[in-house]
């Protein structure tokens, strides 16, 4: 359900339709610049309460999900902190 | 005039010379600082033995307090920001790409970190990782662009953060810096009009261009490759927006691009060169020393702010 927040995210700022945007899409492909990814990054830290490092290294959405997941992990230790919105 | 911002770095006004890679050195950000300014050295590309230099140098010619613009995309740029902590530069300030890695490394130096930003979300990022003010800077100033105009972009960022908002972009007198005030800004920085400042060492050529320039003079290219540029238009701009539309490869278009910053400033190579420049560089008409621009544009903004009232019953 990540995917599907990230996919809808991307396409409210994009344009692009939320279909095109899938696990091993890379933010080239999906025309998302730097800027635009600072933008998702602060949508997806007030979504899921966890802050996120902005890397580079992220290059497609299955990177930035697995991070998320990762950070969730340490974060809350199984707590859930996703507000739902 | 004195704004917060010149109660924490200790200036006299708020107006900064942006940093501008090849050609803000040690010299001209003495030159703005002595005259009240805020004068800022560019690392750009250039390793930390060559900053070092200016740095010093700088600091033979004011005691006054000067900063140092980190490019975050440099080779170099690891060992420059161990410099400006080394060196305890009073103020870092940042372009192109996130300094979150550098930042602590500074803030225990002293320094107090000033990113610029082109998004109301990288300022509130900044703001989290400790800077001590942001510079929101709009699609119109040459070098490095963002989407957003000053106009459009300083009172969003200005409403997202708690921290002073300097305004750079399209500002190069008193009325642009009065304006910067009034969409909630704290100063300025300018980089275009600080080209025509006698200190600043460009190519004859360049400067020529500048002060010939009128408002439809610059354009931006580089936007397929994620690096939107402005410029003046030139034969190379047109040659590399050519090379764009034709689709060329990224690899040829950073070919194109490289070292041509350095042709414009040094050589004056109007057929290879680069010569950045925002889209005020119409209203840059003479060569001036750089205490007296700040001085000019600080009085002119004044006048306008008292002229205000005019409108208001
Ligand atoms: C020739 C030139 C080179 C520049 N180089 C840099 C740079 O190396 N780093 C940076 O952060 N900004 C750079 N800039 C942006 C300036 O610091 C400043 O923010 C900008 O010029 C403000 O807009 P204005 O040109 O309309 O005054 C450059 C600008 C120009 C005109």
């Amino acid at each position: 359900m990540l995917l599907d927040k990230i996919a809808e995210l991307i396409s409210e700022r994009t344009g692009c339709g939320a279909g095109a945007v899938r696990m091993d899409s890379t933010f080239k492909d999906l025309n998302i610049d730097s800027l635009d990814r600072v933008d998702l990054l602060m949508d997806l830290e007030d979504y899921t309460g966890v802050q996120i490092e902005l890397s580079e290294k992220v290059e497609t959405v299955g990177d930035l999900i697995r991070i998320i997941e990762e950070k969730k992990k340490d974060a809350g230790k199984g707590e859930e902190t996703e507000n739902a919105n | 005039m004195q704004t917060e911002i010149c109660r924490l770095l200790g200036i006299r006004y708020p107006v900064f010379q942006g940093g501008m890679a090849w050609i803000a050195d040690g010299r001209l950000a003495a030159a703005v600082s002595e005259g009240g300014g805020l004068g800022i050295i560019a690392a750009g590309n250039a390793p930390a033995s060559y900053v070092e230099e200016q740095i010093h140098f700088a600091r033979k010619r004011t005691e006054k307090p000067f900063g140092l613009n980190v490019m975050l995309r440099s080779p170099f740029a690891d060992e420059v920001a161990d410099l400006a902590a080394r060196e305890g530069v009073r103020v870092v300030t940042t372009g192109a790409g996130n300094p979150a890695a550098f930042m602590d490394r500074w803030r225990r130096a002293g320094c107090a970190v000033i990113p610029v930003v082109a998004s109301v979300a990288m300022a509130k990022l900044m703001e989290r990782a400790g800077a001590a003010a942001v510079i929101a800077e709009g699609c119109e100033s040459g070098g490095h662009v963002g989407e957003t105009t000053t106009m459009a972009l300083v009172p969003q960022v200005c409403d997202a953060v708690r921290l002073p908002v300097i305004a750079a972009g399209g500002i190069a007198d008193g009325r642009g810096f009065a304006a910067a005030l009034m969409l909630g800004a704290q100063g300025i920085q300018m980089g275009t009009r600080f080209l025509c400042a006698g200190e600043c060492t460009i190519h004859p050529v360049y400067r020529e261009k500048i002060l010939r320039a009128t408002d439809r003079s610059t354009i931006v290219t580089g936007r397929r490759n994620g690096h939107p540029v402005r410029s003046l238009r030139t034969a190379f701009s047109r040659r590399y927006e050519e090379a764009e539309y034709r689709g060329a490869s990224e690899t040829e278009l950073d070919v194109l691009g490289t070292g041509a910053l350095r042709l414009a400033v040094q050589e004056g190579d109007l057929e290879s060169g680069c010569f950045l420049s925002g889209q005020i560089a119409g209203l840059v008409k003479r060569v001036q020393p750089a205490a007296e621009i700040v001085e000019e544009v600080t009085r002119e903004a004044e006048q306008c702010l008292k002229g205000t009232s005019r409108w208001v019953r």
